[in-house]
């Protein structure tokens, strides 16, 4: 299932938007092919393989090159669901009802489209493998109930989405952080990062950003060298160094200098590495804000479509379409047992169209439209494409369908604005939907959130 | 994210530490530094007369909620786009008219809040204290609904805890050309939103004054606000602006009041502000926001039915007509505290000092 509460990231911003700090970055470390992330070199089973997601960084994914996800085991308001350690409770069987574990809607109710609804296995097939396999490192096999055979990842049962199209799509799940009255998410079997001990990587709309193991940002500054600190004991007090044992070895991307005698500092592709003291909380970007000073990232994501502009708003900075208005998600989970998703175009639409029209199509239409594809605009990318959409039934149109229109995805799913914000910045559809547009209802694409974390 | 408070906290006093280094730490008499003095906002929460039973506001007791209300409506269940999705599209475009569910109003002549129009009408309260002419319609919608009392309603509770520890929520207020913090006839008051954490005493349960607070001149642009007011045996009132009230709860989500004709009305001391904030209320943008930062599954926890209130509130309204006619405000008090905060307003101080010595070398 995609978790769309959280749903990934974006882009270099490069031409497209204002010049701020963050695009000063996006440019510097565009500038030639575009970095890859760098992971760990791991046992993986015969045939499978590493693809390097556009949003998601390195995953494992299967002999065809689909990426690997699983589900874990997850504590609702009223209830338990996902897979437990070596076990799948992904079956073939169709749920019809609803499980009742979200407050305050009881169980038992009927669920949208039973005609067309497809049983967890179908959505999330099963990731076989061979009466003969054996583990590899951290892949072992689980035994179904069923009596067949599945591979699993760190104990968990694997699993391809039928929403991936191409090696590389990660398109079922993200690798931003889930939680809070969300769906009971599935994970995406990510690669181990090549980092050093004291760093952490975050997926953020921006990429895959470099964080130190207590997740404050790291920054570099375009006043150093390769491998050398112009950051002197005044600048010091405000841009910690990150230090670097004695021990420490360089490898890869990552590499160590001695700034002062006795002292050595991290660099990550050769720039000296900080943090800023002056960040309140995990995940600031305040740093960001100081002319010459920027966040390091180990990829960025696509670049959104050109005409994209971003804006700042009172929780930081969103995306938003030419004319300024901030683009927004939907995000939806069904309340079943399986916790399949429903922001999809081929997912029932009755969610969306309680949240968006009150179950009015027109109303919805007006009240938050598409984000309609100028003439002639291309997809770029996997993450943003133009896709043809029914506006009257949320599908995808058929080829040549008369009244079909050419909007902007992000990530297979069509993106929106709001008739109700009024100027550039505002927020006012934010949050719309059942539990804050975690589970059924919509939230804004934030590109920086200083407050929340929501671009991460 | 994984947040890791310990790290956070004391990451956070650094960060304060170096900001205050630029300034005097030592107050002048009376708090007053330069003529100025800065709070912060540490609690807010809708102005409610609250008796302990609530028999005499209440006597026809509280309000139900989404429960209730879905099981009267859906007995049988049935598919979830008739059941459950119906109800949800009720909580977004609620109709002007009741729904079929009583809905209980506070009465009685006590209220609290502020005289907003100058007037005394049959719909006014008086004060605990004996004014006349409180204006809080707003009262008489939702005092009767668990939600919103104390100390066991919820709104009250996570507001309370989310205005003192989500910077969104920020509030800081500036008071300068103040020669006296009992009477000066002319002090200038501005609204800001701040940057960095309030400073807690040692059990962290308390908020002390005599922080530091750099400004967010950039994402909290739309948080700042100029109103002419006036000190009067220590209690500082202000003329009425439309004021923009960030205000993030549930989901981490932002989110924010948009009141009319706010003015405060405040008692001040060297070290706190304590007092009333009180306007209309748009009622649009305040049922949104309502909508967005609770979820029928947090107002199920204080009977807070959404369908219900809102024909309430276009009933109640009581302020800002439109071309038609029809009243587009509700008036309202905020019941509000504040502890004393040095604010910054260079926001950058310590870093373009860094910065500028590393230049000069």
């Amino acid at each position: 299932m995609r978790h769309i509460t959280n749903i990934a990231g974006i882009a270099s911003l490069a031409s497209v938007l204002c010049a701020t700090a963050l695009i000063g970055h996006a440019d510097a470390q565009t500038a030639g092919a575009p970095e890859r992330e760098a992971y760990q070199q791991v046992p993986m089973p015969p045939g499978f393989r590493v693809e390097i997601g556009e949003v998601d960084g390195p995953v494992f994914a299967d002999p065809k090159g689909m990426t690997l996800y699983y589900w874990p085991h997850t504590t609702m308001r009223n209830g338990v669901t996902g897979d437990p350690k070596n076990a799948s409770n992904c079956t073939d069987t169709r749920t019809t009802k609803t499980a009742g574990l979200m407050s305050p809607y009881p169980p038992g109710l009927d669920l949208p489209e039973l005609d067309r609804r497809k049983s967890c296995a179908e959505v999330w097939p099963p990731v076989w493998a061979e009466a003969d396999a054996k583990p590899v490192g951290a892949f072992s096999i689980i035994t179904r109930k069923d009596g067949r055979k599945q591979w699993a990842y760190d104990e968990h049962a694997l699993y391809t989405s039928i929403l991936d199209e191409r090696p590389g799509d990660v398109r079922g799940a993200s690798t931003r952080r889930t939680g809070g009255d969300g769906p009971a998410a599935r994970a995406v079997a990510a690669v181990p990062p090549a980092i050093p001990p004291g760093f952490a990587i975050v997926t953020t709309t921006m990429g895959r950003q470099l964080v130190t193991d207590e997740f404050y940002s790291v920054y570099w500054s375009e006043r150093d060298g390769p491998e050398k600190s112009n950051c002197d004991t005044a600048c010091a007090r405000t841009w910690a160094p990150v230090l670097a044992s004695a021990a420490a070895q360089s490898k890869g991307d990552w590499s160590t200098f001695e700034r002062s005698p006795g002292i050595r500092q991290w660099a990550f592709r050769k720039k000296p590495l900080y943090t800023n003291v002056l960040d309140p909380t995990t995940g600031s970007l305040q740093g960001s804000d100081v002319p010459g000073w920027h966040n390091a990232y180990t990829q960025l994501a696509p670049s959104p479509p050109p005409s994209f502009t971003k804006q700042d708003s009172p929780g930081g900075v969103v995306l938003a379409d030419a004319k300024g208005k901030t683009i927004y998600v939907y995000n939806c989970a069904d309340d079943s047992f399986d916790q399949l998703a429903c922001d999809h175009p081929d997912a029932p639409q009755s969610y969306r169209l309680a949240i968006c029209g009150g179950g009015d199509v027109d109303r919805c239409l007006r009240t938050w439209p598409y984000v309609v594809a100028e003439p002639g605009a291309q997809s770029a990318n996997r993450t943003w494409q133009v896709i043809e959409i029914d506006p009257r039934t949320g599908r995808f149109a058929k080829p040549g369908q008369p009244g079909a229109l050419r909007v902007w995805s992000y990530l297979g799913s069509p993106v929106y604005t709001y008739a109700g914000d009024k100027q550039p910045g505002d927020l006012r559809g934010d949050g719309n939907g059942e539990f804050g547009g975690s589970r059924n209802g919509f939230q804004a694409f934030f590109l920086r959130d200083e407050f929340f974390n929501n671009a991460s | 994210m994984k947040h890791r408070a310990n790290v956070l906290i004391s990451r956070t006093l650094f960060a304060s530490i170096a900001v205050s280094a630029t300034v005097a730490t030592a107050s002048a008499e009376g708090g007053i530094e330069n003529r100025t003095i800065g709070y912060a906002l540490t609690s807010a929460r809708w102005a409610i007369h609250q008796t302990a039973d609530g028999k005499s506001e209440c006597p026809e007791g509280f309000n139900e909620g989404p429960r209730e209300q879905f099981k009267a409506l859906f007995p049988n269940g049935g598919s979830v786009e008739k059941t459950q999705l119906a109800y949800e599209s009720m909580v977004r475009y609620p109709l002007d008219e009741p729904m079929k569910f009583p809905y209980r109003e506070a009465r009685g002549p006590t209220g609290l809040g502020l005289d907003l129009d100058g007037k005394q009408g049959p719909e006014d309260f008086i004060s605990p204290e004996g004014a006349r002419g409180i204006d809080n319609q707003l009262f008489r919608a939702i005092g009767c609904t668990r939600l919103f009392r104390t100390p066991d309603g919820t709104y009250a509770h996570f507001t309370n805890m989310w205005v003192k520890e989500f910077g969104f929520n920020r509030i800081l207020m500036e008071l300068t050309d103040v020669d006296s913090l009992s009477n000066d006839d002319s002090v200038n008051v501005t609204l800001y939103r701040g940057r960095d954490r309030l400073m807690q005493d040692a059990t962290g349960a308390n908020i002390m004054p005599g922080g530091s607070n750099r400004i967010d001149t950039r994402f909290g642009a739309r948080f700042i606000h100029r109103l002419k007011g006036k000190i009067q045996n220590g209690v500082l009132t202000t003329e009425a602006a439309d004021v923009y009230w960030p205000w993030a709860v549930f989901f981490r989500r932002p989110g924010g009041y948009e009141m009319r004709g706010l003015r405060f009305n405040l008692k001040l001391t060297p070290d706190k502000a304590e007092g009333f904030a009180g306007g209309y209320a748009d009622i649009d943008s305040w049922s949104s926001q309502l909508v967005r930062a609770w979820s029928t599954h947090h107002s199920s926890y204080g009977g807070l039915s959404q369908p219900s209130l809102y024909p309430v509130l276009r009933k109640l309204a009581d302020g800002y007509p439109d071309e038609s006619g029809r009243m587009t405000a509700i008036s309202s008090a905020l019941s509000i505290s504040m502890v004393q905060v040095f604010i910054q307003h260079e926001p950058d101080t310590t870093l373009a000092a860094a910065e500028g010595a590393a230049k000069r070398k």
